[in-house]
């Protein structure tokens, strides 16, 4: 068991108890739901982490082979298993934040630029497991999955990234809401969201690190 | 390929003559030899007067988001057509331009199209449909930037389709699969040319335009410059 595993287990039991238990500022509308920045916001950071990391392994992916060398399917592998495991943390971060979206606006989905950048995340990664699924030779699956990965990652971040910030947002620090902005989290949460943060990915990227020695275990028993 | 130093670059690696070529290539295959091109038009005319049909008198916001629908869906059959050519038509092409020069040559033919389809399209919707009514106080609204905002939606969503077909086409019945892997990538797109059309639409000053236009072009040069990069390794085989 390696240290980088033990800090994770150890920053998410933290962050459970410090995120249920510590004080936090009141704010009106928000009041105790303030907690949900422990547990919602992590998912989004974890899963842009294992995004970011399945895009390296589809680009290490390409840049293999050549010169009489095979390609090396096994950071294809890699790739499929990060963002596997990164679709998984969206959906969390999806239902954690619907939940929350339910006590605070009073609907479960609303047309956010934030909740579209969501469901444009998960629909192209949707798309990316199907392109995957609809090609038999295994070297032409992971070529042609590594280019739409890094294609459809930088369209994302696009879509993510810079275009929520031409436009308002219902979510806490945007429009003027109160909370999540660079001005006004309380020092006390920053105690408990940046070690949820860090925690967070470090069992993202295990969980996925997993899911790959399981993949090739699997590979090793079922001859191609 | 040895590249010599006499021809002129379009940029370090893209040599004018190739592009050139494809675009010749394109015009005898698609508009002399056959009548390839007809097939999205006909599509966009059957899909507007559908709408036509579905939809009397409907506001600006339902009247131009139906003109998107039906360009986003006449663009994919475009696009799809970009990329279908025998394995002997391959060959051929292959052997005359590098794979970079392909993707920019398949992706300036493909945004001709989508503009013709495009300018059709807006033609057909404003005979069958008619021009969405404004309120009565806004006057006049010149007719020329909402073009031209329809114009550069049509360019940065045939740079993205260009792509996604060329993939699609490296795919076994991989037609079904082209809208799958191309609606989310156009969604960003889209929603910028949707805002830019629908301000021109209401004859928003230009000065608040431009902004939108220029994230018009950003979303039409980003992904063929990205497109550029990756079509070698998806174009190896």
């Amino acid at each position: 068991m390696k240290a980088w595993k033990i800090l994770g287990v150890a920053l998410v039991g933290y962050s459970l108890f410090a995120g249920l238990t510590a004080d936090v500022p009141r704010l009106v509308i928000l009041n105790e739901t303030i907690r949900n920045l422990y547990f919602h916001v992590p998912m989004w950071f974890t899963m842009i982490a294992l995004l970011g990391g399945s895009l390296a392994y589809s680009l290490r992916f390409l840049r293999s082979g050549g010169n009489g060398e095979p390609v090396n399917l096994d950071r294809d592998r890699q790739a499929r298993a990060f963002a596997e495991v990164a679709m998984m943390f969206s959906l969390l971060g999806l239902f954690t934040g619907m939940v929350w979206a339910k006590s605070t606006w009073g609907t479960y989905w609303t047309a956010d630029p934030k909740l579209n950048g969501t469901a444009v995340t998960l629909l192209i990664y949707a798309a990316y497991f199907i392109l995957r699924s609809s090609v038999d030779d295994a070297e032409k699956r992971a070529r042609l999955a590594a280019v739409y990965n890094v294609f459809a990652f930088v369209l994302m971040i696009v879509f993510i990234g810079i275009l929520p910030r031409m436009t308002d947002s219902l979510h806490p620090g945007n429009g003027g809401n109160p909370a999540f902005g660079s001005y006004d989290l309380d020092n006390g949460m920053r105690l408990v969201f940046y070690p949820a943060v860090i925690g967070w990915i470090l069992m993202g990227w295990w969980i996925a690190s997993l899911r790959v020695r399981l993949d090739r275990l699997t590979a090793q028993q079922t001859p191609a | 390929m040895a590249l010599s130093s006499a021809q002129p670059y379009l940029c370090a690696v893209i040599r004018l003559r190739a592009i050139q070529q494809i675009l010749q290539w394109e015009w005898a295959l698609e508009y002399r030899r056959s009548n390839g091109w007809f097939l999205p038009l006909l599509f966009a005319a059957m899909v507007g007067y559908l709408c036509s049909l579905l939809v009397r008198e409907p506001s600006p916001t339902v009247w131009l988001a139906l003109l998107w629908m039906t360009m986003v869906f006449s663009a994919l059959q475009t696009a799809l057509r970009s990329f279908a050519a025998t394995p002997g038509q391959w060959l051929y092409l292959n052997q005359l331009v590098a794979p970079t020069e392909l993707l920019v040559g398949k992706t300036i033919t493909t945004a001709l199209n989508c503009l013709l389809v495009t300018w059709t399209g807006l033609a057909l919707f404003s005979l069958w449909l008619g021009w969405p009514h404004l309120p009565e106080e806004m006057g006049q609204v010149p007719l020329w930037p909402f073009v031209v905002s329809l114009s550069l939606g049509a360019v940065a969503i045939s740079s993205t389709l260009s792509f996604t077909a060329a993939l699609a086409s490296k795919i076994e019945r991989g037609t079904g699969i082209m809208a799958i892997l191309s609606l989310p990538l156009l969604l960003p797109t889209l929603l910028i040319a949707m805002r830019a059309s629908k301000l021109a639409l209401l004859g928003t000053p230009i000065a608040e335009l431009y902004p939108n236009w220029a994230g018009e072009i950003l979303m039409a040069g980003l992904p063929l410059a990205l497109g550029g990069l990756l079509f070698p390794y998806l174009w190896r085989s």
